[in-house]
Protein backbone atom coordinates (compact mmCIF):
# COMPACT_ATOMS: atom_id res chain seq x y z
CA UNK A 1 0.00 0.00 0.00
CA UNK A 2 1.42 3.37 -0.92
CA UNK A 3 1.90 6.18 1.57
CA UNK A 4 -0.76 8.32 -0.12
CA UNK A 5 -3.52 5.74 0.17
CA UNK A 6 -2.44 4.97 3.74
CA UNK A 7 -3.09 8.59 4.67
CA UNK A 8 -6.38 8.35 2.83
CA UNK A 9 -7.64 5.63 5.15
CA UNK A 10 -10.00 7.16 7.66
CA UNK A 11 -10.76 3.86 9.37
CA UNK A 12 -8.71 0.72 9.83
CA UNK A 13 -9.94 -2.35 11.68
CA UNK A 14 -7.04 -4.70 12.30
CA UNK A 15 -7.42 -8.34 13.34
CA UNK A 16 -10.46 -7.54 15.45
CA UNK A 17 -11.70 -10.37 17.64
CA UNK A 18 -14.72 -10.23 19.94
CA UNK A 19 -15.69 -12.84 22.47
CA UNK A 20 -18.90 -12.33 24.43
CA UNK A 21 -18.79 -12.27 28.23
CA UNK A 22 -20.38 -15.74 28.16
CA UNK A 23 -17.36 -17.09 26.28
CA UNK A 24 -18.94 -17.40 22.81
CA UNK A 25 -16.78 -16.19 19.98
CA UNK A 26 -18.82 -13.68 17.95
CA UNK A 27 -16.04 -12.41 15.71
CA UNK A 28 -13.10 -14.67 14.91
CA UNK A 29 -10.91 -12.17 13.16
CA UNK A 30 -11.88 -9.24 10.98
CA UNK A 31 -9.76 -6.69 9.17
CA UNK A 32 -11.42 -4.00 7.10
CA UNK A 33 -10.71 -0.42 6.16
CA UNK A 34 -12.46 2.58 4.66
CA UNK A 35 -11.13 5.49 2.66
CA UNK A 36 -12.38 9.01 3.23
CA UNK A 37 -15.77 9.48 1.59
CA UNK A 38 -16.02 5.84 0.65
CA UNK A 39 -19.21 3.80 0.94
CA UNK A 40 -18.31 0.42 2.41
CA UNK A 41 -20.76 -2.37 3.19
CA UNK A 42 -20.40 -5.44 5.31
CA UNK A 43 -22.89 -8.04 4.22
CA UNK A 44 -23.47 -11.32 5.98
CA UNK A 45 -26.10 -13.82 7.10
CA UNK A 46 -28.37 -13.16 10.09
CA UNK A 47 -26.63 -13.71 13.39
CA UNK A 48 -23.19 -13.07 11.92
CA UNK A 49 -22.35 -10.64 14.71
CA UNK A 50 -22.83 -7.58 12.50
CA UNK A 51 -24.22 -5.34 15.24
CA UNK A 52 -21.47 -6.48 17.60
CA UNK A 53 -18.92 -5.61 14.93
CA UNK A 54 -20.27 -2.06 14.48
CA UNK A 55 -20.53 -1.46 18.23
CA UNK A 56 -16.95 -2.63 18.66
CA UNK A 57 -15.76 -0.41 15.81
CA UNK A 58 -17.33 2.69 17.31
CA UNK A 59 -15.99 1.99 20.79
CA UNK A 60 -19.23 1.01 22.52
CA UNK A 61 -17.80 -2.47 23.08
CA UNK A 62 -14.16 -3.25 23.79
CA UNK A 63 -12.52 -5.73 21.38
CA UNK A 64 -11.14 -8.95 22.86
CA UNK A 65 -8.10 -8.45 20.68
CA UNK A 66 -7.11 -6.44 17.64
CA UNK A 67 -7.61 -2.73 17.21
CA UNK A 68 -9.64 -0.01 15.55
CA UNK A 69 -7.75 2.96 14.21
CA UNK A 70 -9.51 6.20 13.31
CA UNK A 71 -7.47 8.90 11.54
CA UNK A 72 -4.34 7.16 12.78
CA UNK A 73 -5.45 7.11 16.45
CA UNK A 74 -6.59 3.96 18.24
CA UNK A 75 -10.24 3.95 19.34
CA UNK A 76 -10.73 3.14 23.03
CA UNK A 77 -13.97 5.01 23.76
CA UNK A 78 -16.71 6.29 21.44
CA UNK A 79 -15.01 9.05 19.42
CA UNK A 80 -17.04 12.07 18.28
CA UNK A 81 -16.00 11.36 14.68
CA UNK A 82 -18.16 8.23 14.48
CA UNK A 83 -21.93 7.99 14.90
CA UNK A 84 -23.93 4.79 14.89
CA UNK A 85 -27.43 4.73 13.37
CA UNK A 86 -29.46 1.86 14.80
CA UNK A 87 -31.99 -0.32 13.02
CA UNK A 88 -34.59 0.33 15.72
CA UNK A 89 -35.25 4.06 15.37
CA UNK A 90 -38.17 3.85 17.83
CA UNK A 91 -35.73 2.90 20.56
CA UNK A 92 -32.84 5.16 19.64
CA UNK A 93 -34.91 8.36 19.25
CA UNK A 94 -36.18 10.17 22.32
CA UNK A 95 -40.01 10.21 22.26
CA UNK A 96 -40.22 13.06 24.79
CA UNK A 97 -38.35 15.42 22.46
CA UNK A 98 -39.61 17.05 19.27
CA UNK A 99 -37.87 16.29 15.98
CA UNK A 100 -35.79 19.48 16.28
CA UNK A 101 -34.81 18.72 19.86
CA UNK A 102 -33.88 15.16 18.93
CA UNK A 103 -31.61 16.42 16.18
CA UNK A 104 -30.14 19.10 18.46
CA UNK A 105 -29.70 16.67 21.35
CA UNK A 106 -26.09 15.56 20.70
CA UNK A 107 -24.98 19.16 20.02
CA UNK A 108 -25.14 19.91 23.75
CA UNK A 109 -21.70 18.28 23.88
CA UNK A 110 -20.27 20.61 21.26
CA UNK A 111 -19.11 24.03 22.32
CA UNK A 112 -20.97 26.03 19.74
CA UNK A 113 -22.99 29.21 19.79
CA UNK A 114 -26.77 28.90 19.77
CA UNK A 115 -26.97 30.23 16.21
CA UNK A 116 -24.32 27.79 15.05
CA UNK A 117 -26.27 24.91 16.60
CA UNK A 118 -29.42 26.15 14.93
CA UNK A 119 -27.68 26.20 11.59
CA UNK A 120 -26.42 22.62 12.01
CA UNK A 121 -29.90 21.41 12.96
CA UNK A 122 -31.55 23.27 10.07
CA UNK A 123 -29.01 21.94 7.59
CA UNK A 124 -29.46 18.38 8.82
CA UNK A 125 -33.26 18.63 8.68
CA UNK A 126 -33.08 20.11 5.19
CA UNK A 127 -30.70 17.39 4.05
CA UNK A 128 -33.12 14.63 5.05
CA UNK A 129 -36.19 16.57 3.86
CA UNK A 130 -37.85 16.93 7.26
CA UNK A 131 -38.01 20.68 7.65
CA UNK A 132 -41.80 20.69 7.70
CA UNK A 133 -41.91 18.17 10.56
CA UNK A 134 -39.45 19.99 12.81
CA UNK A 135 -41.91 20.72 15.62
CA UNK A 136 -43.59 17.31 15.59
CA UNK A 137 -42.71 14.31 17.72
CA UNK A 138 -41.01 11.19 16.33
CA UNK A 139 -43.98 8.96 17.13
CA UNK A 140 -46.21 11.20 15.01
CA UNK A 141 -44.15 10.25 11.96
CA UNK A 142 -43.99 7.15 9.77
CA UNK A 143 -41.18 4.64 10.26
CA UNK A 144 -39.20 5.91 7.29
CA UNK A 145 -39.47 9.51 8.51
CA UNK A 146 -38.39 8.47 12.00
CA UNK A 147 -35.28 6.89 10.54
CA UNK A 148 -34.69 10.17 8.70
CA UNK A 149 -34.77 11.92 12.08
CA UNK A 150 -32.17 9.49 13.42
CA UNK A 151 -30.02 10.11 10.34
CA UNK A 152 -30.43 13.89 10.67
CA UNK A 153 -29.39 13.67 14.31
CA UNK A 154 -26.25 11.82 13.24
CA UNK A 155 -25.51 14.26 10.40
CA UNK A 156 -25.97 17.33 12.63
CA UNK A 157 -23.19 15.96 14.82
CA UNK A 158 -20.91 16.21 11.75
CA UNK A 159 -19.18 12.85 12.05
CA UNK A 160 -16.48 11.69 9.65
CA UNK A 161 -17.98 8.22 9.56
CA UNK A 162 -21.57 7.11 9.78
CA UNK A 163 -22.00 3.52 10.94
CA UNK A 164 -25.33 2.20 9.68
CA UNK A 165 -26.66 -0.92 11.40
CA UNK A 166 -29.33 -2.37 9.07
CA UNK A 167 -30.94 1.07 9.08
CA UNK A 168 -33.57 0.26 6.46
CA UNK A 169 -34.60 -3.20 7.63
CA UNK A 170 -37.85 -2.04 9.28
CA UNK A 171 -39.32 0.10 6.48
CA UNK A 172 -41.27 -0.76 3.33
CA UNK A 173 -39.57 -1.24 -0.03
CA UNK A 174 -40.33 2.21 -1.54
CA UNK A 175 -39.24 4.05 1.59
CA UNK A 176 -36.20 1.85 1.64
CA UNK A 177 -35.14 2.92 -1.85
CA UNK A 178 -35.65 6.58 -0.85
CA UNK A 179 -33.51 6.18 2.25
CA UNK A 180 -30.79 4.38 0.29
CA UNK A 181 -30.55 7.27 -2.12
CA UNK A 182 -30.61 9.69 0.81
CA UNK A 183 -27.48 8.10 2.29
CA UNK A 184 -25.74 8.36 -1.07
CA UNK A 185 -26.66 12.06 -1.27
CA UNK A 186 -25.44 12.69 2.28
CA UNK A 187 -22.14 11.03 1.45
CA UNK A 188 -21.70 13.41 -1.49
CA UNK A 189 -23.05 16.50 0.25
CA UNK A 190 -21.19 16.19 3.54
CA UNK A 191 -18.29 13.96 2.51
CA UNK A 192 -19.20 11.46 5.22
CA UNK A 193 -17.66 8.00 5.01
CA UNK A 194 -20.39 5.38 5.21
CA UNK A 195 -19.98 1.97 6.78
CA UNK A 196 -23.16 -0.05 6.29
CA UNK A 197 -23.96 -3.40 7.79
CA UNK A 198 -26.78 -5.32 6.10
CA UNK A 199 -28.04 -8.76 5.18
CA UNK A 200 -29.49 -7.38 1.95
CA UNK A 201 -27.06 -8.25 -0.83
CA UNK A 202 -28.66 -6.01 -3.48
CA UNK A 203 -28.64 -3.05 -1.13
CA UNK A 204 -24.96 -3.58 -0.31
CA UNK A 205 -23.96 -3.78 -3.97
CA UNK A 206 -26.19 -0.86 -5.02
CA UNK A 207 -24.81 1.52 -2.41
CA UNK A 208 -21.20 0.55 -2.04
CA UNK A 209 -17.80 1.23 -3.47
CA UNK A 210 -16.58 -1.93 -1.74
CA UNK A 211 -18.39 -4.86 -0.14
CA UNK A 212 -16.97 -7.11 2.56
CA UNK A 213 -18.64 -10.51 2.81
CA UNK A 214 -18.97 -11.93 6.29
CA UNK A 215 -19.20 -15.63 7.21
CA UNK A 216 -21.63 -17.03 9.75
CA UNK A 217 -20.31 -16.74 13.33
CA UNK A 218 -17.65 -16.85 14.55
CA UNK A 219 -17.30 -14.27 11.80
CA UNK A 220 -14.46 -13.77 9.40
CA UNK A 221 -14.27 -11.80 6.17
CA UNK A 222 -14.61 -14.30 3.33
CA UNK A 223 -14.25 -11.85 0.47
CA UNK A 224 -13.66 -8.22 -0.38
CA UNK A 225 -15.35 -7.12 -3.56
CA UNK A 226 -14.85 -3.83 -5.36
CA UNK A 227 -17.99 -2.36 -6.94
CA UNK A 228 -16.97 -0.25 -9.93
CA UNK A 229 -20.54 0.63 -10.91
CA UNK A 230 -20.81 4.16 -12.35
CA UNK A 231 -21.79 7.09 -10.10
CA UNK A 232 -24.25 8.54 -9.38
CA UNK A 233 -26.20 5.38 -8.70
CA UNK A 234 -29.78 5.16 -9.88
CA UNK A 235 -32.31 2.67 -8.55
CA UNK A 236 -33.51 1.62 -11.99
CA UNK A 237 -30.41 2.00 -14.12
CA UNK A 238 -27.86 0.66 -11.64
CA UNK A 239 -29.91 -2.33 -10.61
CA UNK A 240 -30.42 -3.42 -14.24
CA UNK A 241 -26.72 -3.02 -15.08
CA UNK A 242 -25.17 -6.36 -16.11
CA UNK A 243 -22.25 -5.76 -13.74
CA UNK A 244 -24.67 -5.20 -10.83
CA UNK A 245 -26.22 -8.60 -11.49
CA UNK A 246 -22.82 -10.29 -11.78
CA UNK A 247 -21.65 -8.78 -8.51
CA UNK A 248 -24.81 -9.53 -6.54
CA UNK A 249 -24.73 -13.15 -7.77
CA UNK A 250 -21.12 -13.41 -6.75
CA UNK A 251 -21.88 -12.13 -3.24
CA UNK A 252 -24.89 -14.41 -3.07
CA UNK A 253 -22.78 -17.48 -3.89
CA UNK A 254 -20.13 -16.51 -1.35
CA UNK A 255 -22.66 -16.05 1.44
CA UNK A 256 -24.46 -19.26 0.50
CA UNK A 257 -21.21 -21.25 0.49
CA UNK A 258 -19.96 -19.83 3.78
CA UNK A 259 -23.27 -19.89 5.55
CA UNK A 260 -23.67 -23.59 4.77
CA UNK A 261 -20.21 -24.67 5.79
CA UNK A 262 -17.06 -22.92 6.83
CA UNK A 263 -14.95 -26.07 7.12
CA UNK A 264 -13.85 -26.31 3.51
CA UNK A 265 -12.51 -22.78 3.33
CA UNK A 266 -9.65 -21.35 5.31
CA UNK A 267 -11.54 -18.74 7.30
CA UNK A 268 -8.52 -16.55 7.84
CA UNK A 269 -7.67 -16.16 4.19
CA UNK A 270 -10.27 -13.93 2.49
CA UNK A 271 -10.59 -14.20 -1.24
CA UNK A 272 -9.71 -11.03 -3.01
CA UNK A 273 -11.80 -10.61 -6.05
CA UNK A 274 -10.54 -8.05 -8.50
CA UNK A 275 -13.01 -5.81 -10.21
CA UNK A 276 -13.63 -7.24 -13.66
CA UNK B 1 -67.25 10.42 25.81
CA UNK B 2 -69.88 12.79 27.14
CA UNK B 3 -72.56 10.07 27.04
CA UNK B 4 -70.25 7.67 28.88
CA UNK B 5 -69.58 10.22 31.62
CA UNK B 6 -73.30 10.93 31.94
CA UNK B 7 -73.95 7.22 32.34
CA UNK B 8 -71.49 7.08 35.26
CA UNK B 9 -73.27 9.95 37.01
CA UNK B 10 -76.64 8.28 36.45
CA UNK B 11 -75.35 5.11 38.16
CA UNK B 12 -74.37 7.08 41.27
CA UNK B 13 -77.69 8.93 41.37
CA UNK B 14 -79.70 5.70 40.98
CA UNK B 15 -77.74 3.96 43.76
CA UNK B 16 -78.23 6.94 46.09
CA UNK B 17 -81.96 6.94 45.29
CA UNK B 18 -82.24 3.21 46.13
CA UNK B 19 -80.32 3.81 49.36
CA UNK B 20 -82.60 6.72 50.23
CA UNK B 21 -85.77 4.65 49.66
CA UNK B 22 -84.54 1.56 51.53
CA UNK B 23 -83.14 3.59 54.46
CA UNK B 24 -86.40 5.50 54.88
CA UNK B 25 -88.49 2.32 54.68
CA UNK B 26 -86.35 0.35 57.19
CA UNK B 27 -85.50 3.31 59.50
CA UNK B 28 -82.28 1.75 60.79
CA UNK B 29 -80.40 4.41 62.84
CA UNK B 30 -77.04 2.91 61.84
CA UNK B 31 -77.74 3.52 58.15
CA UNK B 32 -79.23 7.01 57.74
CA UNK B 33 -80.60 8.06 54.34
CA UNK B 34 -78.26 10.01 52.02
CA UNK B 35 -80.39 13.17 52.36
CA UNK B 36 -79.70 13.24 56.10
CA UNK B 37 -75.97 12.57 55.54
CA UNK B 38 -75.90 15.41 53.01
CA UNK B 39 -77.47 17.84 55.47
CA UNK B 40 -75.02 16.81 58.19
CA UNK B 41 -72.17 17.03 55.69
CA UNK B 42 -72.96 20.67 54.94
CA UNK B 43 -73.40 21.57 58.62
CA UNK B 44 -70.25 19.76 59.70
CA UNK B 45 -67.74 20.55 57.00
CA UNK B 46 -68.78 24.06 55.95
CA UNK B 47 -67.65 25.07 59.45
CA UNK B 48 -64.44 25.48 61.50
CA UNK B 49 -64.37 21.67 61.80
CA UNK B 50 -62.92 21.61 58.27
CA UNK B 51 -59.89 23.53 59.49
CA UNK B 52 -59.71 21.42 62.63
CA UNK B 53 -59.89 17.97 60.99
CA UNK B 54 -59.61 18.07 57.22
CA UNK B 55 -56.75 20.58 56.93
CA UNK B 56 -54.39 18.70 59.31
CA UNK B 57 -55.13 15.45 57.46
CA UNK B 58 -54.34 17.02 54.10
CA UNK B 59 -51.23 18.67 55.44
CA UNK B 60 -49.89 15.37 56.87
CA UNK B 61 -50.84 13.53 53.72
CA UNK B 62 -49.00 15.98 51.46
CA UNK B 63 -45.93 16.13 53.73
CA UNK B 64 -45.66 12.35 53.97
CA UNK B 65 -46.36 11.88 50.28
CA UNK B 66 -43.82 14.54 49.25
CA UNK B 67 -41.13 12.84 51.34
CA UNK B 68 -42.03 9.47 49.81
CA UNK B 69 -42.02 10.90 46.28
CA UNK B 70 -38.68 12.72 46.56
CA UNK B 71 -36.86 9.89 48.36
CA UNK B 72 -38.55 7.14 46.36
CA UNK B 73 -37.71 8.61 42.96
CA UNK B 74 -34.16 9.69 43.90
CA UNK B 75 -33.18 6.43 45.60
CA UNK B 76 -35.07 4.35 43.02
CA UNK B 77 -33.26 5.94 40.06
CA UNK B 78 -29.92 5.57 41.87
CA UNK B 79 -30.55 1.85 42.46
CA UNK B 80 -31.89 1.36 38.94
CA UNK B 81 -28.81 2.77 37.22
CA UNK B 82 -26.25 1.01 39.39
CA UNK B 83 -25.82 -2.72 38.84
CA UNK B 84 -24.08 -3.34 42.21
CA UNK B 85 -26.72 -1.36 44.12
CA UNK B 86 -29.47 -3.16 42.23
CA UNK B 87 -28.06 -6.59 43.03
CA UNK B 88 -27.49 -5.65 46.67
CA UNK B 89 -30.79 -3.95 47.41
CA UNK B 90 -33.42 -5.40 45.09
CA UNK B 91 -34.17 -8.50 47.28
CA UNK B 92 -34.57 -6.24 50.32
CA UNK B 93 -36.98 -3.99 48.39
CA UNK B 94 -39.03 -6.99 47.32
CA UNK B 95 -39.43 -8.01 50.98
CA UNK B 96 -40.27 -4.52 52.24
CA UNK B 97 -42.79 -3.77 49.49
CA UNK B 98 -44.64 -6.98 50.39
CA UNK B 99 -45.05 -5.83 54.00
CA UNK B 100 -48.49 -4.30 54.66
CA UNK B 101 -47.44 -0.75 55.66
CA UNK B 102 -50.12 -0.51 58.35
CA UNK B 103 -48.14 -3.10 60.29
CA UNK B 104 -45.43 -0.57 61.12
CA UNK B 105 -47.79 1.88 62.84
CA UNK B 106 -47.33 0.32 66.34
CA UNK B 107 -43.56 0.55 65.91
CA UNK B 108 -43.96 4.13 64.67
CA UNK B 109 -45.92 5.05 67.80
CA UNK B 110 -43.23 3.49 70.03
CA UNK B 111 -40.43 5.39 68.36
CA UNK B 112 -42.09 8.70 67.45
CA UNK B 113 -45.15 8.94 69.75
CA UNK B 114 -48.64 9.67 68.44
CA UNK B 115 -47.96 13.16 67.10
CA UNK B 116 -47.57 14.54 63.58
CA UNK B 117 -44.05 13.14 63.21
CA UNK B 118 -45.34 9.58 63.52
CA UNK B 119 -48.18 10.18 61.09
CA UNK B 120 -46.03 11.85 58.45
CA UNK B 121 -43.43 9.11 58.87
CA UNK B 122 -45.86 6.20 58.47
CA UNK B 123 -47.52 7.87 55.47
CA UNK B 124 -44.11 8.28 53.87
CA UNK B 125 -43.26 4.67 54.73
CA UNK B 126 -46.52 3.40 53.28
CA UNK B 127 -46.28 5.38 50.06
CA UNK B 128 -42.58 4.99 49.28
CA UNK B 129 -42.39 1.33 48.23
CA UNK B 130 -44.37 1.38 44.99
CA UNK B 131 -42.65 4.65 44.04
CA UNK B 132 -39.24 3.21 44.81
CA UNK B 133 -39.79 -0.15 43.12
CA UNK B 134 -41.28 1.43 39.98
CA UNK B 135 -38.46 3.97 39.75
CA UNK B 136 -35.92 1.16 40.08
CA UNK B 137 -37.61 -0.83 37.31
CA UNK B 138 -38.04 2.21 35.06
CA UNK B 139 -34.41 3.25 35.35
CA UNK B 140 -33.20 -0.33 35.04
CA UNK B 141 -35.15 -1.14 31.89
CA UNK B 142 -34.05 1.71 29.58
CA UNK B 143 -33.57 0.41 26.02
CA UNK B 144 -29.96 -0.54 25.23
CA UNK B 145 -30.09 1.58 22.05
CA UNK B 146 -30.93 4.69 24.05
CA UNK B 147 -27.99 4.23 26.39
CA UNK B 148 -25.70 3.42 23.47
CA UNK B 149 -26.90 6.57 21.69
CA UNK B 150 -26.05 8.66 24.74
CA UNK B 151 -22.57 7.13 25.00
CA UNK B 152 -22.04 7.42 21.27
CA UNK B 153 -22.69 11.16 21.47
CA UNK B 154 -20.24 11.49 24.36
CA UNK B 155 -22.68 12.13 27.21
CA UNK B 156 -21.23 11.56 30.68
CA UNK B 157 -22.85 9.46 33.38
CA UNK B 158 -24.68 12.37 35.01
CA UNK B 159 -25.99 13.73 31.73
CA UNK B 160 -27.12 10.28 30.64
CA UNK B 161 -29.08 9.83 33.87
CA UNK B 162 -30.61 13.30 33.72
CA UNK B 163 -31.43 13.56 30.02
CA UNK B 164 -31.98 9.94 28.99
CA UNK B 165 -32.66 7.60 31.92
CA UNK B 166 -34.97 9.83 33.98
CA UNK B 167 -37.27 10.77 31.06
CA UNK B 168 -37.32 7.14 29.89
CA UNK B 169 -38.32 6.00 33.38
CA UNK B 170 -41.00 8.69 33.89
CA UNK B 171 -44.03 6.66 32.75
CA UNK B 172 -43.19 3.96 35.27
CA UNK B 173 -42.30 6.49 37.94
CA UNK B 174 -45.76 8.01 37.55
CA UNK B 175 -47.40 4.58 37.81
CA UNK B 176 -45.61 4.19 41.15
CA UNK B 177 -46.57 7.69 42.29
CA UNK B 178 -50.23 6.94 41.61
CA UNK B 179 -50.20 3.75 43.72
CA UNK B 180 -48.22 5.61 46.38
CA UNK B 181 -50.89 8.31 46.57
CA UNK B 182 -53.61 5.72 47.19
CA UNK B 183 -51.51 4.10 49.92
CA UNK B 184 -50.75 7.48 51.52
CA UNK B 185 -54.49 8.06 51.72
CA UNK B 186 -55.03 4.76 53.52
CA UNK B 187 -52.14 5.46 55.89
CA UNK B 188 -53.39 8.90 56.94
CA UNK B 189 -56.83 7.56 57.91
CA UNK B 190 -55.47 4.61 59.87
CA UNK B 191 -52.72 6.55 61.61
CA UNK B 192 -55.27 9.14 62.77
CA UNK B 193 -57.65 6.43 63.97
CA UNK B 194 -54.91 4.75 65.98
CA UNK B 195 -53.54 7.81 67.68
CA UNK B 196 -54.28 11.50 67.74
CA UNK B 197 -56.72 14.24 68.64
CA UNK B 198 -57.70 15.60 65.25
CA UNK B 199 -57.82 14.69 61.59
CA UNK B 200 -60.43 12.98 59.44
CA UNK B 201 -59.58 9.47 60.63
CA UNK B 202 -59.94 10.62 64.21
CA UNK B 203 -63.19 12.50 63.45
CA UNK B 204 -64.80 9.45 61.81
CA UNK B 205 -63.85 7.11 64.62
CA UNK B 206 -64.89 9.48 67.43
CA UNK B 207 -68.23 10.15 65.68
CA UNK B 208 -68.84 6.40 65.62
CA UNK B 209 -67.92 6.07 69.32
CA UNK B 210 -70.28 8.89 70.33
CA UNK B 211 -73.11 7.51 68.18
CA UNK B 212 -73.03 10.58 65.90
CA UNK B 213 -73.90 8.27 63.02
CA UNK B 214 -74.65 10.87 60.28
CA UNK B 215 -71.43 12.71 61.25
CA UNK B 216 -69.48 9.48 60.79
CA UNK B 217 -70.90 9.07 57.29
CA UNK B 218 -70.30 12.73 56.52
CA UNK B 219 -66.61 12.16 57.35
CA UNK B 220 -66.48 9.13 55.05
CA UNK B 221 -68.09 11.15 52.25
CA UNK B 222 -65.54 13.94 52.69
CA UNK B 223 -62.73 11.37 52.43
CA UNK B 224 -64.23 10.02 49.23
CA UNK B 225 -64.47 13.50 47.74
CA UNK B 226 -60.91 14.42 48.76
CA UNK B 227 -59.59 11.13 47.40
CA UNK B 228 -61.37 11.68 44.12
CA UNK B 229 -60.11 15.27 43.86
CA UNK B 230 -56.49 14.35 44.61
CA UNK B 231 -56.58 11.56 42.07
CA UNK B 232 -58.05 13.93 39.47
CA UNK B 233 -55.32 16.47 40.23
CA UNK B 234 -52.72 13.74 39.88
CA UNK B 235 -54.12 12.69 36.50
CA UNK B 236 -54.00 16.30 35.35
CA UNK B 237 -50.31 16.61 36.21
CA UNK B 238 -49.56 13.20 34.71
CA UNK B 239 -51.28 14.05 31.44
CA UNK B 240 -49.20 17.22 31.17
CA UNK B 241 -45.84 15.70 32.06
CA UNK B 242 -46.40 12.50 30.08
CA UNK B 243 -48.22 13.98 27.07
CA UNK B 244 -45.52 12.48 24.83
CA UNK B 245 -45.99 9.06 26.39
CA UNK B 246 -49.77 9.11 25.96
CA UNK B 247 -49.31 10.13 22.32
CA UNK B 248 -46.61 7.55 21.65
CA UNK B 249 -48.67 4.76 23.22
CA UNK B 250 -51.71 5.70 21.17
CA UNK B 251 -49.60 5.92 18.00
CA UNK B 252 -48.24 2.43 18.62
CA UNK B 253 -51.74 0.97 18.70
Amino acid sequence: MTAASERDLVLQVVDLQKRYAGGNLAIERISIDARRGEFVSIVGPSGAGKTTLLKTICGLLAPTSGRVVLDGRPVTAPPPEMVLVFQDYARSLFPWLSVTSNVAFPLRKKRLSASEKRRLVDEALDAVGLHDCASRYPWQLSGGMQQRVAIARAVAFRPEILLLDEPFASVDALTRADLEDLTLRLRDEFGITMLLVTHDIDEAVYLSDRVFVLSKPPSVIVAEIAVPLPLPRDQERTRSDALFLTLRNQVHRLIGAHAASTEDADPLAPERIPAR
Amino acid sequence: MRVRRLLGVVTIVVLLAIWEIVARAKANIYVPPPSQIATTFVQQWFSPAFGHDAVPSLWRLLAGYAIAAVLGVAIGIAIGVSVPLYRTLDPLLQVLRALPPTAVIPAGILVLGIGDAMKVAVIAFGAIWPILVNSVDGAHAVARERLDTARNFGLGRGETILFVIVPSALPQVFAGLRIGLALAFIMIVISEMVGGSNGLGYAILSAQRTFSIPEMYAGIVLLAILGFALNALFSLVERRVLAWHVGATEAAR
